[in-house]
């Protein structure tokens, strides 16, 4: 099992956000998470990648064997886990490429590999943002600079891409997206799948598991999965909404 | 009444947060010439006439350019009389906030004057080395810049170390802006961190001409510098950058007065400071627009980052408004690293004192890369990275020169 979370309770901020979660993701499977506002989502996605603040209270987090809760961010990162912001941070004055770049010789000393080489490094850069269809001045601005929502999205997908973790998750990175870069975005994530690789995508909407074909849908009600199903369970959320579930729960 | 010999102190208004013990110890008499001996003189930048001074005297006369000298050194006592002249009487009030250009006056030796005539241009390099112990004697720089109309300078002008590290120097500038003359003047301290720097610069800016300021202030156990900018003619601009890194036990305190005085006058201030270590900061800038500088417009944009659980930092904006037609705004942030900034790298993978080095380029970095000139941008870069002890992990983002 590629990434195991058994009974994982957590609180932010004092406030306990997940409550015994338990879910379990193999490599080759692309997982997606639904649910209502403040059913823990986006927690989840910032426990898995140790952010502060966000406190584990219970339960264990197992990641290719390894305890993931013991990591340090950067550590976990280097493990091979990629978290895809739902509202990643602008840093003018540390440009894109120089990130990509730092991040990949990061996870590639993890990997015992040598740093990458200067010449390789920026075509598999320029192949990935035309297949983002990003044009190439962004790497040269500061990380999100100024960047649209769409922008940051792709940027965000741009760098997964790259940096070619083990594990991606995603939170909510349809939220804000036309339906073409919802389109661009998805043949990002869709490139990436292989059967050493796991995606868990935090989503709101069914509309982007029509472009990213899930395994395993789970809606997340109260800190816990309270139903999971194939990706049809996304069509029924879609016309019935969360009510059912949640109150079941 | 503050006697004219008298040194600021702490009590004064503008002078709370400088640290002036060093300048209190030191010999006030100028430093004789320091014996002949090789000089780290940086290296020169095309179409750049290179001064170079030790101990506030010349060491050597450069050739004149093609179109010839606009620079001279000239004997002190006289140079100040004629210049006197020139600048602005109004702008040098009697009181203490000009005790050290007094000081300098009554005991420097030679002063550099560039007089730039009507519609003619020059670019100036000037490197002036502190030698001598404080204990010795003190440093007396002194330049006084004058610009014709739409005349254009681009002036470096250096503060640096060489032999003592204890240092103590008092440099004062003087700067007459002719109407729609530009004037593109940067100013780097990169004195040893022992030393004492202190500096007065006063600067008179004509009508449509332009006064780009940019202050790097890295070195010195104490540094000071005061500026008081008069925009005497209607829409002269000053476009002001600062920025600086105080770390260890590191005093560096700015005062910087800008007094619109005509109508359509614009600033444009933007300071950047790192205070680590037990590093202290102060950055006090003062707005002054006057009744009769209607359609003034003012921006300020003072901030400092914390990075050290000792080190100490304030930004001070002050407006001193007259008239209701003015566009004046400011703000002003002490804080440390943004918390989000960090963790988006670390998630990246990037180990953490890299992460942090890298948000403190990008901060600084905001004020450092409107260095205009490019080779001397790059150098400066490089000498910022080392003060934030992080070369290695900014390679690739700070240019190798």
């Amino acid at each position: 099992m590629m990434l195991k979370i058994d009974n994982l309770s957590a609180t932010v901020g004092g406030k306990k956000v997940l409550n015994g979660l338990t879910l379990a993701i193999d490599a080759g499977e692309v997982h997606a998470i639904m649910g209502p506002n403040g059913s823990g989502k986006s927690t989840l996605s910032y426990v898995l990648a140790g952010r502060p603040g966000y406190d584990i209270t219970g339960g264990s987090v197992t990641f290719e064997g390894r305890d993931l809760t013991t990591l340090a961010p950067e550590e976990r990162a280097r493990a091979g886990l990629f978290l895809g912001f739902q509202y990643p941070v602008e840093i003018p004055g540390v440009n894109n490429v120089y990130l990509l770049k730092a991040a990949v010789n990061a996870r590639r000393k993890a990997l015992g590999l040598t740093e990458v080489d200067a010449y390789e490094f920026l075509q598999l850069v320029r192949a990935k943002m035309k297949l983002m269809q990003m044009d190439e001045s962004f790497l040269s601005r500061g990380v999100n600079e100024g960047f649209s929502g769409g922008e940051k999205k792709r940027n965000e997908i741009l760098q997964m891409l790259v940096i070619e973790p083990t594990l991606a998750v995603l939170d909510e990175t349809d939220s804000g997206l036309d339906i073409d870069a919802l389109k661009v975005v998805a043949r990002g994530v869709n490139s990436l799948r292989a059967a050493n690789r796991g995606v868990l995508l935090i989503t709101h909407y069914q509309r982007l598991l029509d472009h990213i074909v899930p395994d395993q849908v789970h809606v997340l009600a109260r800190g816990r999965i309270a139903k999971s199903g194939d990706k049809s369970l996304a069509l029924e959320l879609e016309k019935r909404g969360y009510d059912w579930v949640t109150e079941a729960a | 009444m503050t006697a004219p010999q008298a040194l600021p102190g702490n009590r004064d208004e503008n002078w709370r947060y400088a640290n002036l013990r060093p300048l209190a110890k030191a010999r006030p008499d100028a430093l004789p010439r320091p014996e002949a001996a090789a000089l780290p003189v940086p290296a020169p930048l095309a179409g750049f006439q290179q001064w170079v001074f030790a101990d506030a005297r010349l060491v050597d006369r450069p050739a004149a350019p093609d179109g010839g000298n606009v620079a001279d050194c000239l004997d002190a006592r006289t140079a100040g009389d004629a210049f006197a002249g020139i600048l602005d009487a109004e702008i040098a009030a009697a009181g203490v906030d000009f005790a050290l250009s007094r000081a300098n006056a009554r005991h420097g030796d030679e002063v550099l004057r560039i007089a730039v005539p009507d519609g003619t241009q020059a670019a100036i390099d000037v490197s002036f080395f502190a030698v001598a112990s404080g204990a010795q004697g003190t440093s007396y720089p002194r330049l006084q810049i004058q610009l014709g109309r739409r005349a254009r300078l681009e002036l470096i002008e250096r503060h640096l170390s060489a032999g003592a590290p204890d240092a103590v120097v008092n440099a004062a500038v003087d700067v007459s802006v002719g109407a729609g003359a530009t004037l593109s003047h940067v100013r780097v301290q990169d004195c040893a961190e022992q030393a004492s720097v202190f500096d007065t610069l006063v600067a008179h800016v004509g009508e449509h001409a332009q006064y780009r300021l940019r202050t790097i202030t890295l070195g010195g156990l104490s540094a000071r510098s005061t500026a008081f900018i008069k925009l005497a003619g209607r829409a002269a601009r000053c476009d002001f950058v600062a920025a600086s890194v105080a770390n260890g036990v590191q005093t560096h305190d700015f005062f910087a007065e800008i007094d619109h005085a005509a109508p359509e006058a614009a600033t444009r201030e933007l300071f950047r400071g790192i205070a680590g270590g037990r590093g202290k900061l102060a950055f006090n800038g003062k707005m002054i627009v006057r009744e009769n500088a209607h359609d003034a417009d003012s921006d300020q944009s003072l901030k400092t980052l914390l990075n050290g659980s000792g080190a100490e930092a304030a930004a001070r904006p002050q407006l001193e408004i007259y008239t209701d037609r003015v566009k004046a705004k400011h703000g002003a942030t002490s804080g440390k690293l943004d918390e989000q900034m960090l963790f988006y790298l670390l998630s990246r993978g990037i180990d953490r004192p890299q992460a942090q080095a890298l948000l403190q380029w990008a901060f600084i970095e905001d004020a450092i890369s409107q260095i205009e000139l490019a080779p001397l941008r790059q150098r400066i870069e490089q000498l910022v990275a080392a003060r934030l002890n992080e070369v290695a992990s900014l390679d690739g983002l700070v240019s190798r020169s």
